[in-house]
């Protein structure tokens, strides 16, 4: 009997929810997580308010509900940038080898080696922040690892025999790349996407908690975040519930991604 | 033998590596097959023996010398059926790859092309939806030798392979290998380090010795008087083996 996988049904259990939480929140909130209400600064949780008020007496659920879906858009835009551009330079340099795959390795480990939060900082400070600039920041600071991940299964796999036997055949070396070595590193590049979600959620929630986020009149779980800071402990629920999703949305998607790896048999 | 040679090579000499690290391989080689003959290269493991069938399949292309391939692309069948075979397609993919490579577009010949060649292998055309983990070793091996021989090629390179299989099987693959010979009018070139595999399926045997030819011959003369002492070396070897 297969034993079940526990990591893959709870995570993917978790993922679903926070998934129809996020899409709720994109055709319905229960208040406009904008309005602003003098009478109800800092109102504890209540039924009418499940996860209560901020200071401006704006309703934290509806905020979080709407927040937590431009993190999730953010993180999904940024994972896709640096997944596309790491995919195709990560095969290329592990399938060609030579000196311009070192030499775009040696690349990588230098945007690698500075802090990625402040690397990013830098950029925005640049370009200027907003949405776009944040997703085309991030996103390139993502390229370097994907591209080492994608680069090490390649080498594991091309000097296999079916790759050869590929080749005898007289197949493309792109049709080799894509449709034949591809395919088999799909587990590791499926479980490095998970971890890179997480990071992703992570990254853009910090920039905004900095104060370099998207622009402060969107909600944004790490505005709130920061909001909260100066009264934990007078209106603790105010950090607890941002907190609590952003916990909840990573914490489903790191078991799937745990899952996956236990599933494969891929040594993490 | 007035037969038309399929692979003619002379004087051949192989490099591996660049600048100071290049390292002769093959030294002088001198090899023929003819259309539908079948010739074993036995040697130790080093001796050069795949170093000459890469020649042949266009893998080693650093050589001095001359090398005449009569045969669109010459095809192998590795050693190893669980590393040969693409584990994350199916077996009806990893059989109609080779037909999609040399231009056949339409679905249903590629189909009736492998069908065909399951009949020939022996192979149930139930087991096409299966990924190679699926198969048992032999099955694989069987899957093997269909990508090989589906896009018509007539010489094919077999390197050791019945090695990594148990001896029933052996038996089983090497039988099949001499009857696909006799359908489709096959050349072998068989690499082998087992004088007794050699035996069965060879008429003629070449060996190799520190990337040389030290003897070459029809199997009988070569098993029955050795000249040279390396090839009597073999040969006590895989009597003693086999006891």
């Amino acid at each position: 009997m297969k034993k079940r996988n526990w990591y893959l049904t709870v995570g993917g259990f978790l993922t679903l929810t926070m998934v129809a939480y996020i899409l709720v929140g994109v055709f319905w909130t229960p208040y406009n997580p904008s309005a602003i209400n003098g009478a109800d600064r800092y109102a504890p949780p209540s039924f009418l308010h499940p996860f209560g008020c901020d200071h401006l007496g704006r309703d934290i659920f509806s905020r979080t509900l709407e927040g937590a879906s431009s993190t999730l858009t953010i993180a999904v835009a940024v994972l896709a940038v640096g997944f596309i551009f790491g995919l195709i330079i990560g095969a290329l340099c592990g399938y060609y080898g030579g000196s311009a795959d070192a030499l775009i390795m040696r690349l990588c480990d230098t945007v690698t080696a500075f802090p990625s939060i402040l690397l990013a900082l830098v950029v925005i400070a640049i370009i200027g922040r907003g949405k776009y600039n944040i997703i085309a920041a991030l996103g390139v600071l993502f390229i370097p690892s994907f591209s080492r991940l994608v680069r090490g299964e390649f080498l594991k796999q091309r000097d296999r025999d079916y790759v050869k036997s590929a080749k005898l055949m007289g197949v493309s070396n792109l049709r080799i790349i894509f449709i034949h070595i591809l395919p088999n590193t799909w587990p590791v590049l499926l479980s490095g996407l998970t971890i890179g979600f997480n990071n992703a959620v992570l990254s853009e929630a910090s920039m905004s908690y900095l104060g370099i986020g998207v622009s402060p009149s969107e909600p944004s779980l790490g505005y709130m975040l920061s909001d909260a800071q100066s009264v934990l402990f007078n209106a603790p629920w105010y950090t607890a519930f941002p907190a609590l999703v952003v916990i909840l949305l990573i914490l489903g998607v790191g078991l799937i991604g745990e899952g996956i790896r236990s599933q494969m048999g891929v040594a993490s | 033998m007035a037969d038309k040679l399929i692979l003619q090579a002379s004087h051949l000499n192989s490099y591996y590596g660049r600048g100071k690290a290049r390292k002769q391989i093959l030294r002088d080689v001198s090899l023929s097959l003819s259309q539908g003959e079948a010739l074993g290269i036995v040697g130790e493991s080093g001796s050069g023996k795949s170093t000459f069938a890469k020649c042949v399949l266009n893998m080693v292309t650093d050589i001095e010398g001359a090398l005449i391939v009569h045969s669109q692309r010459p095809q192998m069948v590795f050693q190893d059926p669980y590393s040969s075979l693409n584990p994350a397609k199916t077996v009806g993919w990893i059989l109609e790859e080779p037909l999609r490579a040399i231009g056949i577009r339409d679905k249903e010949q590629r189909k009736k092309r492998v069908e065909e060649m399951l009949a020939l292998v022996g192979f149930s055309p139930s087991l096409l939806p299966r990924k190679p983990a699926q198969l048992s070793g032999g099955q694989r091996q069987r899957v093997a030798i269909a990508t090989a021989l589906i896009p018509g090629s007539k010489l094919i390179v077999l390197d050791e392979p019945v090695s990594a299989l148990d001896v029933t099987l052996q038996a089983q693959i090497l039988r099949l290998l001499a009857d696909l010979q006799q359908q489709l009018g096959l050349s072998y070139l068989f690499i082998s380090h087992d004088l007794a595999v050699v035996y069965q399926l060879c008429s003629r045997v070449a060996v190799m010795s520190g990337g040389r030819i030290v003897e070459q011959g029809t199997v009988d003369d070569l098993y029955d008087n050795p000249q040279h002492p390396y090839t009597k070396q073999l040969l006590a070897a895989s009597l003693a083996l086999d006891g």
